[in-house]
């Protein structure tokens, strides 16, 4: 019997960490994107390498993904991450209130911080608000959205993996037993339809996972859930700077290369193949903005646009937890032969890839261990160097 | 793939020329290479000529009338205002390529061709007024 | 920002695999101070679903979206309506020059990304090598442990503004040159950049430090090679001597 073939729908994070996971396992795997690598969500990514900080206190379990992933990132992919760190600060009193909260939440997840006092933060990063109250040290760090994701499609296409950009899916091919047995694509290159058969379908479609499902008859709770990001022209910070606060509206700042990219915010939508940008949600970045950074002012906008979170629908907006998910439709639909996996951050794709591939060879009684956590990847380059 | 219309090729030497969509740099390129072959042309013309005149001095008194037309005159003026422009402009090239002055070269281009200019005023009052 | 709404035609490239280009245009109304990639996005989602074009970060870090506006080469994610054309105007895109179109504003950039790995350039470098905007007079003692992501998001921009690239496919180009510098001539790299194709195929006309939206400057970073490849020859000669 020769190689189980995968053929993985999307290629933004989760399809390019899967691709990667299932091609070390063995798996002959196929990429459909109908556009290019991260065209989705993933390429509008906010770059936050999250120590998990964010979470500790009301979503323990992404926290605890967070800061196990950030470390797994810094040592299979450090050719695309600042890894810097990160502070939290805390501006008035409600942000105090909430730092024994935040010191107990970390200390759970096992998240290291480090208090610092005012005029230590300040030392390290002059630009933030001088009248902060505290700061706590964390491991963040910040990476390059489209190389992290390229680093993994060139280790999966080193491995044997394929990847066919600008080839959209029409179609799932069910069997007379309600078993998807494939996809239908064109080549929106050529105008070309034709089909691809394979052993498991992976939905990795992220916002679009519920239109993939749809295809075969199933359902996947997934909300597109957008947020606005607002890049500034000046890197008035050199790691990422979070409010001590409950997650909010605008309270994470990133250097990004030579700018500082404010977010986010956080509403619904139904449709999530255009989301125009709404010229409140960036003025509120400003607002919050500047009171982490105050030179945010005199910056200029140089670019701002919508990135849509997937969210799984339990509880919504900011109560949503940010874990992810791999349903497999035979349980919960019957449909056999397709597993979707979506939610989650950018910072667990190599985790959210890990949990899929197990399910996947599972369902095809494939024993291989997961190699992901040890092995680094190749040089992102390699995708296009290699021929 | 139709790619060939957008690969690079050495057919494609006239797109040089163009100078849709270019900045200062890009301007001072073309007239550099504009220059160039009018000073090359001028060059061969010249060697003609000289030949011409080692035919003889009924060759020579015919040319002499030539000179004094005004079209030529203004196609010397042209020569001139070449050797000028392509040397000065050489100038710049030939100190930015060593990495002096290369954050300036465009302030750099417009001052030297400011001079050019100046240089080609003053030949050409001389040579039209002689 | 502005409730005015603008209406402006978009020209777009088209090309399917061997069929012969053609542009195509779209009406739309936008706002002026949305950027060029949303209204070609905009087409995508519901005007022609057959279009092609790259996009991913829509922050001028990725570099994916670059394409001729107008005839100059720009980065659509952060180039303004506003800034290209007028209410009532045209917006011609087409993909960037001296890459193989793959299909209407995408080409093939493989080239590129192969040659700034035959040269070493990294993504991420110590932060006390990085060129960055405001270095210290002096850099404190643990500094090189924080790295930095290098200006060049190898967007194609410089390879497509360059007369040289356009006549030379063999020539290594301006952000390949540039990434060397940036990174440091090496024993092995040296041959590669002090060649006719290399170092010397440039003939300053300087669109490349013109277009680069990401500061590398690679047309100083080019200059700057060759004085140090002149300083070396010349110390050789003279060490033979």
């Amino acid at each position: 019997m020769g190689k189980p073939h995968a053929i993985i729908i999307g290629a933004g994070f989760t399809g390019v960490a899967t691709a990667h996971d299932l091609a070390l396992r063995g798996f002959d795997v196929t990429v459909v994107e109908r556009g290019d690598f991260c065209n989705g969500t993933s390429g509008r990514t906010h770059g936050l390498l999250h120590c998990g900080g964010r979470y500790a206190v009301k979503d323990r379990e992404s926290a605890i993904e967070c800061i196990e992933e950030n470390m797994i990132l810094r040592k299979i992919v450090p050719q695309v991450i600042e890894p810097n760190g990160g502070l939290f600060i805390a501006l008035n009193e409600s942000d105090l209130a909430y730092r024994q909260a935040f010191l107990e939440g970390c200390e759970a997840c096992h998240i290291p911080i480090e208090e610092l006092s005012p005029q230590e933060a300040l030392r390290l990063e002059p630009n933030i608000n001088p009248k902060l109250l505290t700061a706590f040290l964390v491991p963040d760090g910040t990476f390059d959205p489209l190389r992290l994701a390229l680093a993994f499609a060139a280790t999966a296409k080193k491995n044997g993996a394929q990847f066919f950009t600008y080839t959209e899916v029409n179609r799932l091919i069910l069997d007379g037993k309600g078993t998807v047995t494939g996809v239908t694509v064109t080549d929106r290159r050529a105008n070309r339809t034709y089909e691809i058969r394979g052993d498991i379908v992976v939905n990795a479609t992220g916002v679009w996972a519920g239109e993939i499902a749809k295809m075969a008859g199933a359902k996947v709770p997934v909300k597109p859930t957008p947020g606005v990001m607002v890049a500034y022209d000046q890197r008035l910070v050199q790691r990422a700077i979070n409010r001590l606060n409950e997650p909010g509206d605008g309270d994470i700042v990133l250097p990004q290369r030579r700018m500082v990219v404010v977010g986010t915010t956080s509403f619904e939508v139904e449709d999530p193949d255009y989301i125009p940008v709404l010229e409140d949600h960036v003025a509120l970045m400003l607002e919050r903005g500047a009171e982490l950074i105050p030179g945010i002012r005199q910056a200029r906008v140089r670019g701002k646009y919508m990135a849509s979170r997937p969210l799984i629908a339990a509880g919504s907006g900011r109560s949503a937890a940010r874990t992810f998910k791999c349903f497999d439709h035979k349980e919960t639909d019957n449909v056999e032969g397709l597993v979707t996996i979506t939610g989650g951050k950018a910072t667990t794709l190599r985790a959210m890839a890990e949990k899929t591939a197990d399910i996947v060879c599972q369902k095809l009684g494939i024993q291989a261990p997961c190699l992901t956590r040890e092995i680094p990847l190749l040089s992102y380059r390699q995708y296009f160097a290699l021929s | 793939m139709n790619e060939k219309s957008n690969l690079p090729a050495p057919r494609k030497f006239l797109s040089w020329f163009n100078p849709v969509g270019r900045q200062t740099g890009g301007w001072a390129f073309i007239l550099n290479r504009i220059t160039a072959l009018g000073l090359t042309l001028f060059l061969y013309i010249h060697l003609l000529v000289l030949g011409k005149l080692a035919q003889g001095p009924n060759a020579y008194d015919s040319f002499v009338r030539l000179t004094h037309q005004p079209l030529f005159i203004f196609g010397e003026l042209l020569v001139v205002a070449a050797a000028f422009l392509h040397g000065l402009n050489g100038v710049r090239i030939v100190l930015t390529t060593f990495g002096i002055s290369v954050p300036y070269q465009k302030q750099f281009f417009y001052a030297l061709m400011t001079l050019a200019i100046i240089a080609i005023v003053i030949f050409g009052y001389h040579m039209f007024t002689s | 920002m502005s409730d005015n709404k603008w209406n402006i035609t978009l020209k777009i490239h088209r090309q399917k695999e061997d069929q012969p280009p053609y542009f195509q245009e779209f009406h739309l109304e936008v706002d002026p101070d949305e950027y060029v990639l949303d209204a070609v996005e905009r087409v995508w989602a519901f005007m022609d679903r057959t279009l092609c074009f790259r996009h991913a970060c829509h922050h001028s870090t990725c570099g994916a979206c670059g394409m001729r506006v107008n005839n100059v080469e720009k980065l659509t994610c952060i180039t303004p309506i506003r800034a290209v054309t007028q209410d009532g105007g045209v917006i011609k895109v087409e993909p960037l020059r001296n890459f193989p179109v793959v299909s209407d504003l995408v080409v093939d950039m493989s080239n590129l990304y192969a040659r700034m790995e035959m040269v070493g350039a990294k993504a991420v470098l110590p932060v006390t090598q990085a060129e960055i905007e405001r270095p210290p007079a002096t850099w404190p003692a643990d500094a090189e442990q924080y790295l930095r992501l290098t200006d060049c998001i190898e967007c194609g921009l410089c390879i497509s503004a360059c007369p040289s690239a356009a006549t030379s496919p063999s020539y290594l180009g301006p952000a390949v040159l540039a990434a060397a510098q940036t990174v440091g001539l090496t024993a092995e790299t040296l041959p590669i950049i002090d060649s006719e194709d290399g170092l010397w195929r440039c003939h300053s006309a300087f669109e490349c430090t013109a277009v680069c939206p990401s500061a590398v400057d690679p047309a100083r970073r080019i200059m700057n090679l060759r004085q140090q490849v002149v300083r070396q020859r010349l110390s050789s000669l003279l060490k033979k001597s």
